[in-house]
């Protein structure tokens, strides 16, 4: 019997993909264990193979192989194939963002991912076991009627990236050109992210209480009409301390996180939330919103904020962060500790245990 | 430790602190009224907003066009009314002066109207005369980008001048080093190595060698596959790998499992400890000495316990070589030495390692021995020169992992 693994879609830096990679090398340790993904963005081709591959493999005449399916948005060719299959398959719940997000801005996608939630329904009497990456997840799960759901973290190693070496252009820029304090935001510029948020608290930020703050929000826009009206907003209110950096590379990135001085997650869904173990091992302190799996993941390790839309509440608690070392201290300590709980290897020991409670 | 309902508790408490100072701010006035509300109507309004495209634009003006033939005549004058057409028409008469005048100024504004109109949208046909401004942005981060990468005065451009340099110069040398021949390799095989029937002859001890070695054989630089159809013969589960396509086309013609490419690095692609069997025949005094001893580290590597590889080459302890048959190959290296090999798989931990001479040159070429009695000297030198000049043309390394 070998374990193999399924995506949608694949790319470099995308969390799934990587969960899905960490997966492999815990699997790699049992016996052959490939990624397969319906699609491929060129940067990944030589890691993951595509899914029409998985047939030609001497075992999947067997029969006998297991399929770990990572579901995160909606797949037809992906879980049609699942479906033809005689192997047993298992669920690797990420999470799907719900499609209300995106209907205003890339109606196509959000089809997709109402696609997603149809799959992972279908999936249910398919599927022999699920493993969910948050509780939240697994809560979720559980109320579609899906047996045996497992809890099995992430496996997300941020003392990696920590040792990467920062870009030496961009930790000059960021240090000898950009005064003030940096309010940093790390994640796609998409709607649920909430970016415009963040962009609207920076105003009151900027205009009533700290005019010397500047905010950088890292990450590509892949929603076009979501990412222009994100632009023309700051321009609009005419936020020139205010940077949509884009896609960054993983050693630019680690020079934002190394010159920031706050983290703000205004992600309003998320089944795990990555950046927010960055910022830990970075010893940036965060502030979050109470949603989705946010809470679980962060802890007592950041200034949670209600769910309401608030941006002055916003302002007011970045500005504290900023003022209070004390309250400062005590989040980079708190997220020091609580980076323990997400240890790589207790991780990769949970994914095992429950590999080997399913196989 | 603090309990987690404290902690909930103080976390609760710092939100109830936050709301009282953003109560407090707006109570001092230091907001102005409805911030909240206009920043979101200010996003929405702008999230709302969908780019128009110039096809639409062009249908309404066409559409404008169609409604700007302005004429009393086409002002109602019917009424429901008794006698009511009667009176409208009294009154537009009457006012006929008016109306016309009032006509008048809708037509000119009309005509105003659809000429500023026109003139946007010729605007708006060429980019170049307008803003766009999320472009305009995105150009703004891409030259801030660029702007911080020049701030760093690292010396760059001259390191990478040099590097140009360097590798063009490596370039030309591999180019000089490299040899594309016109001819093909299969003709040049048929013409100096023999017939296959030949080969399969002089070959067949040594394929022997690989019965019953329990794994895959990989013969690297397997030519037009004489070795693989001997082992095919023996039943031993055998592949090649051969850099000249030609040679693997016909080698897969005639049933043979060939693939394209570097034997070498598909060597080192095998899995550790996977291989029965490694077949190079002819094919080391091809390489450059790095590559000889690396073959041989990694042959050490791949093979099974019991594993066998079998070298064969020609023997630079032959004088005969040099002049027949080794300067024949233009792409031949350098030869190895029977010793040196012998000391490589020795040192790379082979449990076995034989020696087989091979290929002696016909008596008939060697020097004859004097027939007169006491020339024993003589004889005896005679000898030592045969030995020297026509020693075996080849020789082959059986190593056992």
């Amino acid at each position: 019997m070998e374990i193999h693994q399924f995506l949608a879609a694949a790319s470099s830096g995308d969390a799934v993909t990587n969960s899905a990679l960490r997966f492999r090398e815990v699997l790699r340790q049992i016996g052959p264990s490939e990624i397969y993904s319906h699609h491929l963005d060129a940067g990944i081709a030589g890691e993951v193979l595509p899914l029409d591959a998985y047939a030609v493999r001497p075992t999947a005449r067997t029969g006998e192989n297991l399929l770990l399916y990572h579901l995160s948005i909606g797949s037809v060719d992906v879980a049609s194939f699942l479906l033809r299959r005689r192997e047993r398959v298992g669920i690797v719940y990420h999470n799907i963002t719900p499609s209300r997000f995106f209907r205003p801005y890339d109606a196509e996608f959000a089809d997709v991912l109402d696609d997603g939630r149809r799959e992972l329904a279908m999936m249910r009497d398919r599927a022999s076991f699920a493993f969910a990456v948050s509780p939240y997840n697994a809560r979720e799960l559980e109320s579609l009627g899906y047996p045996h759901v497992s809890l099995t973290p992430l496996i997300v190693d941020v003392q990696e990236l920590a040792g990467i070496r920062p870009d030496p252009g961009m930790s000059q820029y960021l240090d000898t050109q950009m005064d003030g304090p940096l309010i940093l935001f790390v994640g796609q510029v998409l709607p649920h992210k909430r970016p415009d948020l963040l962009l609207a608290a920076f105003h009151v930020l900027n205009t009533y209480l700290l005019p010397e703050a500047r905010v950088a929000f890292v990450g590509p826009g892949r929603v076009a009409a979501y990412r222009v009206a994100v632009g023309r907003y700051a321009r609009e209110l005419n936020l020139t301390r205010a940077w949509l950096t884009g896609w960054v590379r993983d050693e630019e990135l680690v020079a934002f996180y190394r010159a920031a001085d706050v983290l703000v997650t205004t992600s309003e869904h998320e089944g795990f939330c990555v950046p927010l173990l960055e910022a830990m091992a970075f010893e940036v302190p965060v502030v979050a919103r109470a949603f989705a799996a946010i809470p679980e993941t962060v802890g007592d390790a950041a200034v949670l904020l209600p769910e309401a839309d608030d941006p002055l509440l916003l302002a007011e608690a970045v500005k504290e962060v900023l003022d209070n070392d004390g309250l400062r201290h005590s989040l980079v300590a708190k997220g020091r500790a609580r980076l323990k709980q997400f240890e790589p290897d207790v991780a990769r020991a949970a994914f095992a245990e429950q590999l080997l409670a399913v196989v | 430790m603090t309990a987690p309902d404290d902690a909930h508790g103080r976390a609760d408490e710092l939100i109830e602190r936050l709301r009282t100072r953003v109560q407090q701010r707006r109570d001092a006035g230091e907001y102005p009224q409805g911030l909240e509300a206009d920043l979101d109507a200010h996003f929405q309004r702008i999230a709302g907003q969908r780019p128009g495209d110039l096809e639409s634009v062009r249908a309404a003006l066409v559409y404008l066009e169609g409604t700007m033939g302005f004429d009393p005549a086409r002002i109602h004058t019917a009424s429901n009314l008794r006698g009511g057409d009667l009176v409208h028409r009294g009154i537009a008469k009457a006012v006929s002066r008016q109306t016309e005048g009032v006509l008048e100024q809708v037509r000119v504004f009309a005509e105003a109207v659809r000429d500023t109109l026109q003139a946007l949208l010729s605007a708006m046909e060429f980019p170049t005369t307008h803003e766009h401004a999320e472009l305009i942005e995105q150009v703004d981060t891409i030259v801030e980008r660029i702007a911080s990468f020049e701030r760093v005065d690292s010396g760059a451009p001259v390191e990478i001048e040099v590097l140009r340099r360097r590798i063009e110069e490596l370039e030309a040398a591999e180019a000089r080093r490299e040899f594309h021949p016109w001819f093909s390799n299969q003709r040049f095989e048929d013409a100096f190595r023999g017939t296959a029937e030949d080969l399969q002859k002089r070959y067949e001890d040594l394929a022997r060698e690989f019965v019953g070695v329990g794994g895959p054989v990989i013969d690297i630089g397997c030519g037009r596959g004489e070795f693989l159809e001997l082992l095919r013969d023996l039943d031993v589960d055998a592949f090649g790998v051969e850099l000249d396509p030609e040679l693997v086309r016909a080698d897969i013609d005639r049933g043979l499992v060939v693939e394209h490419g570097d034997g070498l690095l598909r060597l080192a692609a095998e899995t550790d400890g996977s291989l029965g069997g490694i077949v190079l025949i002819q094919v080391v005094e091809h390489l450059s000495a790095q590559q000889v001893a690396d073959l041989v580290q990694l042959a050490a590597e791949k093979l099974i316990s019991g594993g066998r590889i079998v070298v064969e080459t020609v023997n630079p302890q032959s004088l005969y070589v040099f002049a027949h048959s080794f300067f024949v190959d233009p792409t031949h290296a350098w030869p190895v030495h029977p010793a040196y090999l012998d000391f490589l798989f020795r040192e790379a931990g082979f449990k076995e390692v034989l020696m087989r001479w091979r290929g002696l040159p016909d008596e008939e070429e060697s020097l004859d021995e004097l027939p007169e009695e006491g020339k024993e000297a003589e004889n005896e030198n005679i000898r030592r020169l045969n030995r020297l000049i026509f020693g075996p043309q080849d020789y082959a390394i059986v190593a056992v992992r």
